[in-house]
């Protein structure tokens, strides 16, 4: 036992400062485990074989499906178009949809998905990104609670439950809890919105006006650089151009053979090129007349390349734990590296154009880039970098097979709800139905899984094992009970759940419910509660992540919405609150604890 | 067509190689009307403008930005002159003002010690260690302000494309020296340097205007594209755009404008 909770308090440590990787500190527990004799070897690798993790894996298919095919992203137009201009209305509209998606996709690819969305809005609507973003991002993380799928903690409860062999839950038992949770955290930041929400403060001067940001309407032209381009004059680069005339070289083709994408921005221009450039019309005038540049009428050389259907620009969000975070596009040499050429980047409501190459990127950034749309899509599929949040009109994106992602979802649910089959059977059947359909490919999907998830959840799972077996779970209960003495079902279901809400905070969601799942269990069975009710309890709570901005989409949210911590804290407070007391309520009600 | 800006120690006889040189050419001859024209453009004392151009700053001064603000309207004003070309300049400084522009040509005049000292003592009726110390103290001086607010020596010769030792050339043989020099193809104006001088220019007023209320500023252009880094908080860089916005009526040349909050300014950045 002392083993065990030695083990626990190294995790826990290492899952606070975070010198390791959390993945790694998982598959680390997973090896020392059986090493140390606290679980046999087959007992160790369990979870990776378990329902959880296949569970999860079924899910992030499925969402790669919906994804491919354009159809959770086509639910953006329509949304932004009910949302209105109302501050409430834009506020309702996009939360409840992207609690809905998050419901049964990652809470991080949903909170990805309306950024520049909100960013636009922001800033023609002119209401600060700091009174939009926040209730988006904490619906997402409530959004979570609506299925057994909508979060990693609940799609590890079952499994955890069952060396206690009790009941499983269904995959929409949570959903009553989950939509009174969204609905209550939609209608505190529209009923106290204005005290809980900072406002952007300017230092004085006050009455200093935000400039209105001029819009530049770009698009792709063809020029041509005459024989003498290079004669008498400084040697012109791709950045030059873009710094001088905010106009992009996307294309570059130099005879006899020479031809590149995104050209890197130290390419020199030479004499007698075709280049293919992305930019306001009126600026690409007054660099072909400044340059001496020949602008085509059409396109000529690149008739084929840059046309519509073969190109265009996307937006991309930097996500948090990105390998980008903290250096410039030149420092990665961007250009090589991705084979598109970023246009801009936006921050907070601000549009960067000029020298964008060496400014330092931060979580929520979004990059404007254009590219050839296979290009696009490639990087869209792998990188992880980036979250690509519209949808790259590929090509080959595959609309025609949005009719099959949506039946093979509805096929999953329907085998949940209907035959009560098991659910990880259930979704990875609609994970398979999509790979035979063709929504995608099987390596598409192996390309989809997030490695980094899968380990976390399956190097856990043992621990909790471990903790049940040696009994150090009893025990640390036992200790609990004691501390608090006799009470009732509620007040116990009220301390378990600060644990877990302590516990997400400080360790990752999945550390918290792992450690916390055996513990609440042996609590309710040694004080006569429903043990299924205190699991519960603590697989809701570990979402109750609010208060700092440790979680994800807290963190996506911060360098775009401009919050410190301390608003995170205000705010996160009274959602944290606002949390325990609606959970406790609707269990209360829904189960009769 | 070509700008000349000619660096000097005190009583190398810098003036008069720069007003030959004027004459010869038939050039406009610069050095205090800069610190006039600043004066009244910016509305500072010029007395205030020519100390902040001279003294080496004081620690406290070091700690506040107004000689930086000084410096800058000072830039300002020299660069508006010397965009039009045909210009010597002789004030403080005009080999660091006047960076990145390839048809500048930078004079440095030196003389020996002895040579300065024999005319402290004529001028000042010093005594030898006393003109000796004086002249010291000036240059040290100038060493210290070059060094504090452009980060460079000097008398480090690299920084000139031409240096001169006076009391091996007259006066006369120098500024024939210089003028040819001026002449050679390198220091012609070219499309290139002009627009780079405009950048240039830009750029100093945009920073003249920033810097009084922001210290924190640095200021690029290229092409009327004006970018300024703010090395203070987002909410500063906020303010900081709005105010630069309101000078795009006032400053002519301004196509675009963004302020980039956090990020090291380039060399090139003034």
């Amino acid at each position: 036992m002392i083993l065990v909770l030695g083990t626990i308090a190294l995790a826990v440590f290492l899952f606070i400062v975070e010198w390791i990787r959390i993945d790694v500190v998982a598959i680390l527990i997973m090896v020392a485990l059986p090493l140390m004799g606290l679980v046999t070897p087959v007992e160790a690798f369990s979870g990776l074989s378990s329902n959880a993790v296949v569970s999860i894996i079924a899910v992030i298919i499925i969402g790669a499906g919906l994804d491919k095919t354009g159809l959770v992203n086509q639910l953006v137009k329509p949304v932004l178009k009910v949302a209105g201009s109302s501050t409430s209305r834009i506020i309702t509209a996009i939360s409840v949809t992207v609690a809905g998606i998050s419901s049964f996709m990652q809470n991080i690819g949903a909170a990805a998905l309306f950024l520049p969305a909100i960013q636009r809005i922001s800033k023609k609507l002119k209401i600060p990104m700091s009174k939009l973003l926040m209730p988006v991002g904490f619906s997402a993380i409530l959004g979570g609670t609506m299925t057994l799928v909508g979060c990693s903690p609940l799609i590890l409860l079952n499994d955890l439950m069952a060396q206690f062999k009790l009941e499983p839950f269904g995959l929409f038992d949570v959903t009553p809890i989950g939509a009174a949770l969204v609905f209550a955290g939609i209608a505190c930041f529209i009923v106290l919105g204005r005290w809980i929400l900072p406002s952007p403060k300017v230092e004085e001067p006050d009455q200093v006006e935000e400039p209105e940001e001029e819009e530049l309407e770009a698009d792709i032209h063809e020029l041509f650089t005459p024989p003498d381009f290079t004669h008498y004059r400084d040697p012109v680069t791709v950045a030059d151009l873009r710094e001088r005339y905010l106009v992009n070289v996307v294309a570059l083709v130099e005879p006899p053979d020479f031809k590149v994408v995104a050209p890197a921005s130290t390419t020199q221009v030479h004499s007698g090129v075709s280049l293919g450039v992305f930019g306001p019309r009126d600026a690409i005038e007054r660099m072909a007349a400044e340059e001496g540049m020949e602008l085509q009428e059409q396109l000529d050389v690149f008739a084929e390349d840059l046309t519509d259907q073969e190109s265009g620009t996307v937006e991309a969000v930097v996500a948090p734990r990105s390998d980008l975070l903290d250096r410039t596009l030149a420092e990665v040499k961007f250009e090589d590296r991705y084979q598109v050429t970023p246009i801009s980047l936006g921050r907070h409501d601000e549009t960067f154009h000029s020298d964008i190459d060496h400014v330092p990127l931060r979580v929520g950034d979004v990059l404007t880039l254009h590219g050839p749309w296979k290009r696009l899509h490639y990087l869209h599929e792998s990188d992880n970098n980036l979250l690509f949040t519209l949808q790259v009109e590929v090509e080959d994106l595959k609309k025609d097979k949005a009719f099959f992602a949506g039946l093979w979802l509805a096929v999953a649910l329907t085998m949940v709800i209907v035959f009560k089959i098991h659910l990880s059977v259930c979704l990875m059947t609609g994970a398979v139905g999509m790979i035979l359909t063709r929504v995608l490919t099987v390596d598409e999907a192996y390309n989809a899984v997030d490695w980094r998830t899968v380990f976390l959840l399956a190097g856990l799972i043992p621990l909790g094992m471990a903790t049940e077996k040696t009994g150090a779970a009893a025990w640390i209960a036992n200790g609990v009970l004691q501390g608090i003495g006799p009470t009732s079902p509620i007040v116990l279901i009220a301390v378990i759940a600060l644990l877990a809400t302590f516990f997400t905070l400080v360790i990752s969601n999945v550390g918290a419910t792992v450690l916390l799942v055996p513990l609440a269990i042996n609590m309710a069975k040694a004080s006569g509660l429903d043990p299924r009710m205190a699991a519960l309890a603590v697989g809701l709570a570990t979402s109750n992540s609010f208060i700092l901005p440790t979680h994800q989409v807290n963190a996506l949210y911060m360098g775009p919405g401009g919050y410190r911590s301390r608003d995170f804290m205000k705010a996160g407070v009274v959602m944290s609150v606002l949390f325990l007391v609606v959970m406790i309520t609707m269990m209360y009600l829904l189960y009769g604890i | 067509m070509t700008v000349i800006t000619i660096s000097r120690g005190s009583k190398s006889m810098g003036t008069a190689v720069a007003e030959q040189v004027a004459e010869n050419l038939g050039y406009q001859c610069l050095s205090r009307a800069v610190l006039l024209e600043a004066s009244e453009q910016y509305d500072i004392p010029e007395i205030q403008l020519a100390r902040a151009m001279h003294d080496a700053p004081s620690l406290l001064e070091r700690l506040g930005h107004r000689r930086a603000s000084y410096v800058a309207c000072v830039r300002a004003a020299l660069t508006r002159h010397v965009a039009q070309d045909n210009v010597v300049y002789h004030g403080h400084a005009g080999h660091v003002l006047l960076q990145n522009v390839s048809h500048v040509l930078k004079v440095r005049i030196v003389a020996d010690m002895d040579h300065r000292v024999s005319i402290v003592m004529r001028e000042e009726k010093m005594s030898q260690t006393e003109a000796l110390h004086h002249i010291q103290k000036l240059d040290k001086g100038r060493k210290r302000w070059t060094k504090t607010l452009f980060g460079v020596d000097p008398t480090d010769a690299t920084l000139y494309d031409l240096v001169l030792n006076i009391p091996r050339f007259r006066v006369e043989d120098a500024a024939d020296v210089i003028c040819r020099s001026a002449q050679l193809q390198q220091f012609a104006t070219t499309a290139d340097s002009a627009r780079n001088m405009h950048d240039l220019q830009l750029a100093c007023a945009v920073k003249a205007a920033l810097v009084e209320t922001n210290a924190d500023v640095a200021v690029s252009s290229h092409g009327g594209n004006v970018l300024v880094y703010c090395g203070a908080g987002e909410r500063h860089g906020r303010k900081v755009k709005a105010l630069a916005e309101r000078l795009r009526p006032g400053i002519e040349g301004i196509n675009h404008i963004e302020v980039h909050v956090g990020v090291d300014p380039p060399r090139s950045a003034v």
